[in-house]
């Protein structure tokens, strides 16, 4: 009744009727979010204009120079149901501020009263004029603009001239600022959408992005136009948001934009309700609620859809936002540096040309479709190069190479070829630095799905966990940052653990293993509840086989899947306890997989969520690891192979009919012997020993550019490691690692890794024959160990970068038959043959050797007898002096 | 309200927190710790490096209770914590003056 309306009550209550009207026809479901936010506004407008009447009819002077505008969201015309509402009262300052505050604050009061959170600023026209650097909010506010109530004059000041004359004069500050607030709102939220309890208003992918994208648009329309006005309708929608001033968005490009906007709206809407205030925060139990109710879901659809299946489609939504959102800033001519979404840290690179595309300013270019040419989208191999590029150099895919490569899709899966070539490219594309900002891209084109369709049980999949923080797929991609980020010197509390922990990464002898392991290893998540590591395993048995990798490098990658967790579980035990040791070691079988693990383990516990790995648990892995590092190394000895047996059957298996034969060589080696072999390496020794009768020394040479390999198969006799050590010194080889194992028949397999310092064999490669020869005459007594080394040139010594401490330390316990040595000394050409002379000159016999070396360090493990039995006190004593001369002498 | 601190061994964590949840304590706070007691650490050598383990980890767990539950929750660590081996920590109980919910401001055993 009009009497009633006309009172402050009557005009309240006809707010809040509106108010359950709106409700009410949203959650019976006919009611859009954007039906829902433009109801509210008007009603919001029609209860402002009403309030201001009254107080106009009270004070007349009200009626001129001042006028209501909405900014913000409800200068949009978009106002949520719990929304705060931005009000701005404009003055053109005929009338003093202090006349004018009762009736502001009585209006403000009134619609506080109403339940309504006001915002109200008060400003004169002048003041609008001005960008304050330190507060952007309001001149951001300021570009969504809208008269609500009031002098119809002044508000077309600030919309035909103010509000364009700010924007036209400072929009290169505003646009600055603004990126600069995305940014570090983007970081805020970790760089990405996938949270599992996203807030959809500021995660990226949400409405404040949106609204960034309508900014920008805004923006960049201005600079272009490069003229006044044109900002004076009311705010800014969709339309011009969806406008080509974008840049290379496509119209179905979009239509995906528009539909996720109004997605996100009802989610909103629906959030509001559901809270009875303004959190945006889709929590567990609003994700099932809106799964139940089918919050948004259009055209086919399970019956029940379940959370899971809910949050994916928020996620494809929150997609197409957050790739919009980062085009728009890729495109600004912007000063600053870009945030993780808009590109890793992209390096200054000259135009770098490639087949079928190029980099450019830090973004990929395909080449156009010429006349008569394949696209080259559709090409597996450049495809794959191009995100081998990404991961090598942290370039970002180009808007219109992102959109051609998402149609080239179908094209691309009938063309790739799996196999070896396949397992190259990708690990190319997984060891580069920045791969995980390439993997990202990868998948969310689907081109990693191709790939390894295994990995779509776990897009975007949320477990329901309170420690993770974030998807499974994205966890996975964060875990491959981390150990990549191991490469490269840190700052902060971790830092000293992330160099420690990054001198493991260096010594993999295959970095590509444990980056494969890492991308399969949640795999198994998508399938069922409960442990998910046998799941996992057995999906990256499909994937290893598909890639063809041999049994040692998929054993590698299987068992680590496997066992990924047996590290954390360890550490809930008490690390000192040498059980908790033995239990975890036997579960390692090499130092290689060790290391694997424990990196595994630290980048795992660090994408749970950020705060996980924190200096105390890095502490305590490390702890973990050396201790189990050291058991292994001492274990050595008293792991030996029988003649039967499944380690025996592997390599048994390669030569049928023979396996009585392969059971009586390989008894007595050590287990290590073989579980660092692949079964192929240790037929190939098998086969080397067979044919003693020929050549009682029988050598296999394997020259690489880095570094080669040479291992000796023989019978054991005294001095034997000592002159192929000597050998090898003769010919300037640095050995890197080394070990030596021996049988229950004394047939000794000794292996040497080592880098060729003067780089005779890398110059001439009629010189390998020689080389070989040349050691085997040594070996045979032909030519004379001594004689070859005297004549030996030896080349300048260096002065060391680090100096190592000499140590030799001897343990009785490890081994219960021989006792065990380790000599830690500085790195010198010689220094093996050096040991291993005393070594025999001491009446010692060396049963196992491991020799490895950690940069300017040589790390050399003896397991020794003498006369049959271990070492007493007397003995230790005179050795340790002996290796402690032979070594100085060495060093001269 | 009294306030019982315990160092345990960080193996033991699982153990007591289930303990005291079955006792009815809800509310517990744990600390990330290092140190030692009589138990001192050792030197620990890798590949010719010394790595000195003379704070060993620890976890610390505090819980507020009512001076009724305080016998029980003793207890309860206790048996949830002990080896019998040197190391197993120490439990410590201290007077509390006031307890306060954050949410809703109630004061008191209530605010437990």
């Amino acid at each position: 009744m009009q009497i009633d309306e006309a009172t402050d009550g009557g005009m309240r209550s006809r707010y809040q009727r509106r108010m359950l009207e709106i409700r009410g026809a949203f959650e019976a479901g006919g009611a859009s979010g954007a039906v829902t936010i433009a109801a509210r506004s008007k009603a919001l407008d029609e209860l402002v204009s009403g309030l201001w009447g009254r107080a106009v009819k009270r004070d007349a002077r009200l009626a001129e120079g001042i006028a209501l505008v909405a900014v913000g969201g409800y200068g949009r015309a978009q106002l949520f149901p719990h929304s705060d509402v931005d009000l701005l009262f404009l003055l053109d300052g005929r009338l003093p501020e202090k006349d004018l505050k009762d009736s502001i604050r009585s209006v403000s009061q009134e619609m506080w009263d109403c339940g309504i959170r006001v915002s109200p600023t008060t400003r004169r026209l002048a003041e609008c004029e001005r960008f304050h650097e330190e507060n952007p909010e309001s001149a951001l506010s300021l570009m969504d603009h809208r008269m609500v109530v009031g002098d119809a004059t002044l508000y077309d000041k600030l919309a035909g001239q103010v509000a364009p004359k700010l924007l036209q004069r400072d929009q290169k500050a505003i646009v600055a600022r603004l990126l600069e607030l995305t940014q570090a709102r983007h970081a805020k939220y970790g760089d990405t959408l996938f949270h599992l309890e996203p807030n959809i208003k500021d995660c990226p992918g949400g409405l404040r992005d949106a609204h960034v994208c309508a900014w920008m648009t805004k923006l960049h329309g201005v600079a272009a136009a490069g003229k006044k006005g044109g900002a004076g309708e009311a705010g800014v929608g969709l339309g011009a948001a969806l406008g080509t001033a974008g840049g290379s968005a496509s119209a179905d490009d979009g239509n995906e934009f528009r539909k996720a906007v109004e997605f996100l709206w009802l989610v909103r809407c629906f959030l509001h309700y559901r809270h009875e205030r303004d959190d945006n925060t889709l929590d567990w139990q609003a994700q099932d609620a809106a799964a139940e109710a089918a919050v948004g879901l259009v055209g086919r659809r399970p019956k029940k859809p379940d959370a899971a299946y809910w949050m994916r489609s928020y996620f494809r939504h929150a997609r197409s936002v957050e790739r919009r959102v980062a085009q728009m800033m890729d495109e600004m001519p912007a000063g600053k540096a870009p945030s993780r979404l808009l590109g890793l840290k992209r390096k200054r690179e000259a135009e770098v040309a490639q087949h079928g595309f190029r980099l450019e300013r830090g973004r990929v270019v395909l080449e156009e479709v010429g006349a008569g040419r394949h696209d080259p989208a559709q090409d597996p191999e450049v495809v794959l190069q191009v995100f081998r590029a990404m991961s090598r150099t942290g370039a970002t895919l180009g808007g219109s190479a992102e959109e051609r490569l998402s149609q080239a899709l179908p094209e691309l899966s009938a063309h790739l070829e799996e196999g070896p070539a396949l397992w190259h490219h990708l690990q190319e594309i997984m060891t580069g630095p920045h791969a995980g900002g390439a993997l990202r891209a990868m998948h969310a084109l689907g081109v990693l799905e191709l790939l390894v369709p295994e990995f779509h049980g776990i897009d975007a999949l949320v477990i329901r966990d309170a420690y993770h923080r974030y998807t499974v797929d994205e966890h996975t991609f964060v875990l491959i940052d981390t150990l990549h980020g191991l490469e490269s010197a840190q700052t902060g509390a971790m830092a000293e653990w992330a160099t420690r922990f990054g001198g493991l990464l260096r010594e993999l002898p295959h970095p590509g293993l444990l980056y494969l392991a890492a991308l399969l290893h949640d795999t198994g998540k998508g399938r069922s509840t409960g442990d998910h590591t046998k799941e996992s395993a057995r999906l990256a048995q499909s994937v290893l086989g598909r890639l063809e990798l041999d049994s040692y490098e998929s054993g590698l990658v299987v068992s680590l899947i496997a066992n990924h967790l047996e590290m954390s579980a360890a550490l809930r035990r008490d690390i000192f306890d040498e059980e908790t040791v033995r239990a975890f070691a036997g579960k390692m079988q090499t130092p290689e997989a060790l290391r694997m693990l424990t990196l595994f383990t630290y980048a795992d516990i660090n994408a749970v969520h950020p705060d996980a790995l924190t200096p105390w648990k890095a502490e305590n892995l490390w702890r973990l690891y050396i201790a189990t590092a050291n058991y292994l190394d001492r274990s050595v000895d008293d792991e030996r192979l029988g003649a039967q047996g499944e380690l025996v059957h592997r390599v048994a298996a390669l030569l049928p009919g023979q396996s009585a034969a392969v059971g009586e060589f390989l008894e007595g080696f050590p287990e290590r012997y073989v579980l660092t072999r692949t079964p192929g390496q240790v037929r190939t020794h098998f086969k080397m020993a067979t044919r003693f009768r020929e050549d009682a020394v029988q050598l296999d040479f394997r020259y690489a550019p880095a570094v080669s390999e040479l291992t000796l198969v023989t019978r054991d006799r005294p001095q034997l490691f000592a002159t192929v050590a000597g050998a090898l010194a003769a010919w300037g080889m640095n050995i890197v690692t080394a070990d030596a194992f021996s049988n229950r028949q004394g047939v000794v397999v000794d292996t040497f890794r080592f880098t060729d310092t003067f780089r005779t064999l890398e110059m001439n490669a009629s010189e390998h024959e020689a080389f070989v020869k040349s050691v085997h005459d040594v070996m045979t007594g032909a030519v004379s160990g001594e004689k070859l080394l005297s004549g030996r040139k030896r080349g300048r010594r260096k002065s060391p970068l680090v100096v190592v401490e000499t140590r030799v330390e001897f343990d009785d316990e490890a081994s219960s038959h021989s006792t065990l040595l380790e000599v830690v000394a500085q790195d010198t050409p010689g220094l093996l043959r050096a040991l291993s002379l005393t070594l025999a000159g001491q009446g010692c016999n060396i049963e196992v050797a491991l020799v490895d070396t950690e940069g300017e360090t040589a790390i050399d493990v003896f397991y020794l007898t003498r006369e049959g039995v271990k070492l007493d006190k007397e003995e230790e004593r005179t050795l340790k002096e002996a290796l402690v001369q032979a070594i100085e002498e060495n060093a001269r | 309200m009294q306030k019982i601190e315990a160092v345990i061994q960080p193996s033991k964590l699982d153990a007591v927190k289930d303990a005291l949840v079955e006792i009815g304590v809800d509310g517990m706070t744990i600390i990330e710790a290092r140190g030692h007691g009589r138990q001192k650490g050792h030197t620990e050598f890798y590949r010719g490096r010394e790595y000195a383990v003379d704070l060993l980890p620890k976890v610390k767990l505090e819980v507020v209770v009512a001076d009724g539950m305080v016998e029980k929750v003793i207890l309860a660590i206790t048996a949830a914590a002990r080896t019998g081996a040197i190391g197993d920590g120490k439990i410590f109980v201290s007077k509390i003056d006031e307890a306060i919910r954050i949410r809703n401001d109630e004061r008191g055993e209530i605010a437990l």
